[in-house]
C-alpha cells in the first residue's frame, strides 16, 4: 500500500474510533485511551531522537512541560485559542530543543545523556520556582480548551480531537520515515563515520533529530491540556520519562508499530494489575524495572522485533 | 501496520460492548442492600507511609459499622484503589471508581496536590469527594461544593496553632519559620505570619527548602543568625530530622522547635533518627487526636485495627484515617433511607460531629469545607509525649 | 555568627559532604572508563549499601565495624552479577556501538528501579531511617565552628578509600590489568587478560565504593529508598573532573560540596537543588573535557 493510502487509512480509523467510542464506552476507558494516545505521541518523539538517530536525550520531558504550560498559559493569559496555541507551544519547545541541540550534539554519549538530564531537571526547577507564571507547586488549574467556540470539557469531547491530532502526527511520522532526513537519522545511528563519508551532514542531522523530537513532545503537552485540567510540576519528572522509555524499548524502537505496541502493553499493564491483590501492589516498581531490564537484554528490538525477525526468516 | 490497527479496533469494540452492559443505575452506588464507596490512598510509592495505615483505619470503621448492622438497612461495600499520591494516578482512580465501579461517593487521598488534580473532574461529574487524611489546603480553599476535607486540620491550622502557642505559652517574640517551597509550605507560612503579626510578634527568618534537601547546613545557619525565640517548622519527615540534628549540632537547643504534624508521623522513629536527646529537649508538635492524652481511646483504636487487619502492626499515624470515615458514617446515618449524591452533600454540610477521638468538632457549612480547626500541641522529649494545656484554633481567616 | 564564620562553617560542611560525592563520583568514573557505561544506578548502589548495613545491624546485631566490612562484600557481588548477567549479555548482541551504549544506560536505569523497588517492598522502609554514627560523641568546637565526630570519620574513611584505589590502580598487578582493560580492551584481551572477568571485577569494585559512600552518608543524611537521587551531585563532580580523572573526581566532589553550601547561604536554599544541574550544563558548555583532563601527570585508569 502506498504511503498516502496508509496515512489515509490510519487517519480514518483513528477518527472513526475517536467519534464512535466516546458514545458507548465508560468514560474511564476513554480517559485511558486519551492518555495512551498522548503517550504514543511522546513515545514516537523519544524514539526519533533515541531509536532512529541513536542519541540519548533525556530532555524530552522538559519539552513536554513547555508544551503543557505553553499551551495552557497562552490560552489563559493571552486568550490564544488552542488551534494556534498548541502549535506555538510546540514550536517554542522545538526552538529550545534546537538551542540545546547545537552545543549538546557535540558531546559524547555520556555527556549528552547527562547534560540533557541536567537540562530537564533545570526546566522542572524553573516550572516550580517561576510562580508568577506557572503558579509553581500549587499547580495550574487550566481552563477548558476552546475549539472554534466549542468548549472541550471532558474526556468524551476530547477524544475525537486527540484522535485527529494523533492521525496527523502519525502521517507526518510516516513521511519522515520515508524521507531523506529519516534515512539520514538511521544512517547516523548505525555508523557515524560511514554516514559522514557518504555525505550526510551528521551534525545537522543530529540537531534536526533533537529539534523534531522536541516538537513532538510539545505537541503531546498540548494534547495534555485537552483532557486534563490541572498540571503540577511534580507530574513532569523522570518517572514519566522512564515510563515512555520503557514503552519504546519493550515495544520496539525504530518503528511506529513497535512503539505503538509498547505504549499499549505498558499502558494497559497497570490496569490489569488492578485485579491483583492489593498487597502485591508494592512490588510494581521492582517488576517494571525487571521487565525493562529483561527487555533490553533479551529483546532489544522489542516485541515488534520478535515479529519482524520471524518475517525475515520466512 | 494495518493489521495491528484492525486488531486494536476489534478489541476496543468488544470492550465497548461489554462495558456498556455494566453501566446503568439510578443513584449510582446505592441499592436496597448496599452502599458502594470508593476508598483510595497511596498504597505504593514513596508516600506509602501516609496511606496504608490510615486507609486500613477507615476500612476498620466501615467494617465495624457493617458488623453492627449497617446504616439504615444497608451495608457498606468498599472498592479499594492505589492512588500513588500522584495527580495522574488519583485522577485515573477517580474516573475508574466513578464510571466503571459506579461508586456512590469517593473517599480517599493523602496528598493535597494529587487531590487538586481531580478537583475539576468531580465538580463536573457532581460526585462527592471526602478526603481521607490530606491536609487539603489547596483543595478546600476556596471551598467548592463537592470536595470535603482536612479532617485532621489544614496547614493553616498547624501554622497558626504553633504560632499562637509560641507567643502565648512560650512568650516568644522573634519567630523563625522554615517550610518547604510547595503548597503545604506556602499555606503554613501564610497562616503563621498572619497570626504572628496579629499577636504582636515578629517573623525574623523565613527559610524555604526543597522537600528533598540533603544538606540543611545553610538554612539552619540562617535561622541561627536571626536569633529567634522559637522556630516553626513545616518540614516533611526526612528534612525534619535533619533540621533537629543540625539545630542540635549548632547548639541551638535552647530555642523551642515547633514541628507541624507531617514531619513526625511516627514520633518514636523520629526520635531514633535524630539520635541526639539534647536536640529533643525543647521539641513540640501538633496533633489532632486525643489518643496521646487518653489511653483508653488509643487502646480502643488499636483493638479495632487489629480486628480488621490482623497481619499488620500500625504506626501512630493510623488514626488519621478515622475521622473522615466517622464523618461519612455519621452523614449517611443522618440521611435515612433516601440516598442521592446531592442529598449527601447537603447532609455533609450540616456535619457537626464531636468525637472523643478528636481535639475539636468536625464541622462543615455552606461556605466551609475544612473539617477540623482545632488542634493540640504536644511536647515530645524523645521518650514520652506530654499534651500541653489548651487547644489552639484557627480563626478561619489568617493566611487566606 | 559573623559572615566569615558562616562561610567557614559552610566550607567545612561542604568538604565533608564533598568527600562522599567524590567517592560516588569515583565509583561512576571507574566503571565508565572500563566499560563505557554511564551508571544511572550509581545512587541506588549507595542506597542499597546503606540499607544492607541497616538491616544487618537490626537483624543480626553485629558490631558496627563488622557491618562496615561485610556490606561492601554484598555489593561487590551485586556489581559482578549485574555486569555478568546483564551488561555482558547486551554486549554480546553486537549491534551498533551507539545502540549498545544506549542499551547499557537503559539497563542501569532498569537496575535503579529494581533496587528501589525491592527496598520498598520491606515495610520497614516506609519510614525514614538512619544509620547510627560510627562514633557518637560530643562535637568538636573551634570557636564558633562545629565539627561532628562523624564528619571526621567520613573524611578519614573516604581518604583511605581514595588512597587504596590509588595504590590499587597504580601499583598492583591487578590494577595494571584493570588499567589495561580500560585503555584498550582489544589489546588487553590479546595479551591474555580475562577481559570479561576484569570488567565484572571493576563493576564489583565500583559497587563496593558506592556502598561505602552509603554507609558513610546514611548516619549524616537520612535513608529513604529515594536517597539515590544524590547521584546527580556525583555526576556533576565527575564532570568537573572530565569523567576520566580520579583526582578530578575528588576535587570536583569537594568543590561541589562547598559550592552547594555557598549557594544556600548567599542565594537561597531553593537554589541548592538546581546547583548540580547548573554546574553540569555550565561545565559541559565551556569546557566539556573537564578541568583535569591531561593536565595532571597522575597515572589514569
Amino acid at each position: 500500500m502506498s504511503l498516502g493510502r496508509q496515512q489515509l487509512l490510519i487517519g480514518v480509523i483513528l477518527v472513526a474510533l475517536g467519534i464512535v467510542l466516546p458514545a458507548c464506552v465508560p468514560e474511564y476507558f476513554i480517559y485511558l485511551l486519551n492518555l495512551l494516545m498522548m503517550y504514543l505521541i511522546l513515545a514516537i518523539g523519544l524514539d526519533i531522537v533515541m531509536g532512529w538517530s541513536g542519541q540519548f536525550a533525556f530532555a524530552h520531558i522538559a519539552f513536554y512541560g513547555i508544551g503543557i504550560y505553553g499551551t495552557a498559559l497562552l490560552h489563559m493569559r493571552l486568550g490564544v485559542p488552542f488551534i494556534l496555541g498548541m502549535p506555538l507551544a510546540a514550536l517554542l519547545a522545538a526552538l529550545i530543543g534546537y538551542l540545546i541541540a547545537v552545543p549538546a550534539t557535540k558531546l559524547r554519549t555520556v555527556y549528552l545523556a547527562l547534560s540533557t538530564f541536567a537540562f530537564a531537571q533545570c526546566a522542572a526547577w524553573v516550572f516550580r520556582t517561576w510562580e508568577s507564571l506557572t503558579k509553581g507547586p500549587d499547580g495550574l488549574r487550566m481552563t477548558p480548551t476552546n475549539l472554534f467556540g466549542f468548549e472541550v470539557v471532558n474526556d468524551r469531547q476530547a477524544m475525537p480531537v486527540i484522535a485527529v491530532i494523533l492521525a496527523l502526527v502519525i502521517a507526518a511520522t510516516l513521511n519522515l520515515l520515508h524521507s531523506k532526513l529519516g534515512r539520514d537519522f538511521f544512517a547516523v545511528r548505525d555508523n557515524e563515520n560511514v554516514a559522514l563519508a557518504s555525505g550526510v551532514d551528521v551534525k545537522a542531522t543530529k540537531v534536526w533529530a533533537l529539534t523534531i523530537s522536541a516538537f513532538y513532545a510539545g505537541v503531546a503537552g498540548g494534547v495534555y491540556t485537552l483532557f486534563q485540567s490541572y498540571i503540577n510540576p511534580d507530574n513532569i519528572d523522570v518517572t514519566l520519562l522512564v515510563l515512555i522509555l520503557s514503552m519504546v524499548v519493550v515495544g520496539g524502537s525504530g518503528s511506529l508499530g513497535g512503539v505503538s505496541i509498547g505504549v499499549v502493553v505498558l499502558g494497559v499493564l497497570p490496569e490489569l494489575l488492578r485485579a491483583a491483590p492489593k498487597s502485591l501492589l508494592i512490588w510494581q516498581e521492582f517488576v517494571y524495572g525487571l521487565i525493562l531490564l529483561l527487555a533490553i537484554i533479551y529483546s532489544p528490538k522489542g516485541i515488534w522485533g520478535l515479529f519482524t525477525r520471524r518475517r525475515e526468516k520466512t | 501496520m494495518n493489521v495491528k490497527m484492525k486488531i486494536l479496533q476489534g478489541l476496543l469494540v468488544t470492550f465497548a460492548g461489554l462495558s456498556s452492559l455494566l453501566s446503568s443505575a439510578q443513584t449510582p452506588g446505592v441499592t436496597d442492600k448496599e452502599i458502594v464507596i470508593g476508598l483510595f490512598a497511596p498504597l505504593s510509592g514513596p508516600l506509602v507511609s501516609y496511606g496504608i495505615d490510615p486507609l486500613n483505619a477507615a476500612k476498620m470503621i466501615y467494617e465495624d459499622v457493617n458488623n453492627k448492622g449497617g446504616i439504615n438497612g444497608r451495608k457498606i461495600r468498599l472498592v479499594i484503589e492505589d492512588d500513588k499520591c500522584t495527580g495522574n494516578d488519583l485522577l485515573g482512580v477517580a474516573k475508574k471508581l466513578i464510571t466503571v465501579d459506579n461508586v456512590f461517593i469517593l473517599h480517599g487521598g493523602s496528598c493535597t496536590a494529587a487531590i487538586a488534580a481531580a478537583q475539576e473532574y468531580i465538580q463536573r461529574e457532581k460526585v462527592p469527594f471526602v478526603m481521607l487524611n490530606a491536609a487539603g489546603d489547596n483543595a478546600v480553599f476556596p471551598p467548592t461544593r463537592y470536595m470535603f476535607g482536612s479532617f485532621q486540620g489544614t496547614q493553616r491550622v498547624y501554622g497558626s496553632a504553633l504560632s499562637e502557642f509560641a507567643i502565648k505559652s512560650l512568650k516568644a517574640k522573634r519567630i523563625a519559620i522554615i517550610v518547604h517551597d510547595d503548597d503545604y509550605g506556602k499555606a503554613n507560612l501564610a497562616a503563621a505570619k498572619a497570626v504572628i503579626s496579629r499577636l504582636g510578634g515578629e517573623v525574623v527568618a523565613e527559610e524555604k527548602i526543597p522537600p528533598n534537601i540533603s544538606d540543611i547546613t545553610a538554612p539552619v545557619l540562617n535561622l541561627r543568625a536571626s536569633k529567634p525565640d522559637a522556630i516553626l517548622s513545616g518540614a516533611y519527615p526526612a528534612p525534619a530530622v535533619l533540621l533537629a540534628q543540625k539545630y542540635g549540632e549548632f547548639g541551638m537547643t535552647n530555642i523551642p522547635l515547633l514541628q507541624s504534624t507531617q514531619g513526625m508521623p511516627t514520633p518514636s522513629v523520629y526520635a531514633k533518627n535524630v539520635g541526639n536527646p539534647d536536640a529533643l529537649k525543647n521539641l513540640y508538635h501538633t496533633w489532632s487526636f486525643t489518643d496521646i492524652a487518653k489511653e483508653d481511646v488509643k487502646e480502643r483504636m488499636l483493638a479495632m485495627y487489629k480486628k480488621s487487619n490482623p497481619d499488620r502492626e500500625p504506626g501512630p499515624f493510623m488514626v488519621t484515617g478515622v475521622p473522615s470515615a466517622l464523618a461519612v458514617v455519621d452523614t449517611l446515618q443522618r440521611m435515612g433511607k433516601d440516598l442521592t449524591r446531592e442529598k449527601f452533600v447537603d447532609a455533609m454540610e450540616k456535619l457537626n460531629l464531636n468525637s472523643d477521638l478528636m481535639t475539636g468538632p468536625l464541622q462543615f457549612s455552606a461556605t466551609r469545607r475544612d473539617a477540623l480547626r482545632t488542634v493540640e500541641v504536644v511536647k515530645f522529649d524523645g521518650k514520652s509525649q506530654k499534651v500541653m494545656p489548651d487547644y489552639y484554633s484557627w480563626n478561619g481567616k489568617d493566611g487566606n | 555568627m559573623g559572615l566569615f564564620n558562616l562561610i567557614l562553617q559552610g566550607i567545612i560542611s561542604g568538604v565533608v559532604t564533598g568527600c562522599v560525592y567524590a567517592l560516588v563520583a569515583l565509583s561512576l568514573v571507574i566503571v565508565y572508563k572500563a566499560t563505557d557505561v554511564v551508571n544511572f544506578a550509581g545512587g541506588e548502589l549507595v542506597m542499597i549499601g546503606a540499607y544492607i548495613g541497616l538491616l544487618l545491624l537490626m537483624w543480626l546485631d553485629w558490631p558496627y565495624v563488622v557491618i562496615f566490612l561485610i556490606t561492601p562484600v554484598f555489593t561487590y557481588a551485586l556489581g559482578v552479577l549485574f555486569s555478568r548477567f546483564a551488561l555482558e549479555k547486551i554486549n554480546r548482541k553486537k549491534t551498533t556501538s551507539s545502540t549498545v551504549l544506549v542499551s547499557f544506560v537503559i539497563a542501569t536505569i532498569a537496575l535503579s528501579d529494581m533496587l528501589k523497588g525491592i527496598v520498598r517492598v520491606i515495610p520497614f522502609t516506609e519510614e525514614v531511617r538512619r544509620l547510627p554514627p560510627l562514633f557518637s560523641g560530643p562535637p568538636l568546637f573551634l570557636g564558633d565552628l562545629v565539627i561532628q565526630p562523624q564528619d571526621i570519620v567520613i573524611v578519614v574513611v573516604a581518604s583511605l578509600v581514595m588512597l587504596m584505589l590509588w595504590v590499587l590502580f597504580g601499583y598492583t598487578m591487578v590494577g595494571k590489568a584493570l588499567r589495561a582493560t580500560s585503555q584498550n580492551e582489544r589489546a588487553a584481551s590479546l595479551i591474555g587478560i580475562p577481559v570479561k572477568s576484569v570488567k565484572s571485577a571493576i563493576w564489583g569494585l565500583s559497587a563496593m565504593v558506592a556502598s561505602i559512600a552509603g554507609l558513610l552518608l546514611a548516619p549524616k543524611l537520612l535513608m529513604t529508598p529515594d536517597m539515590g537521587n544524590m547521584v546527580m551531585l556525583a555526576f556533576a563532580a565527575a564532570i568537573i573532573g572530565g569523567f576520566s580523572s580520579l583526582p578530578g573526581c575528588v576535587v570536583g566532589g569537594i568543590l561541589l560540596g562547598i559550592v552547594q553550601n555557598m549557594v544556600g547561604i548567599f542565594i537561597s536554599p531553593q537554589a541548592i537543588a538546581v546547583t548540580p544541574f547548573f554546574v553540569i550544563m555550565l561545565v559541559l558548555l565551556i569546557r566539556p573535557q573537564g578541568f583535569f583532563d591531561k593536565t595532571l601527570a597522575y597515572k589514569k585508569v
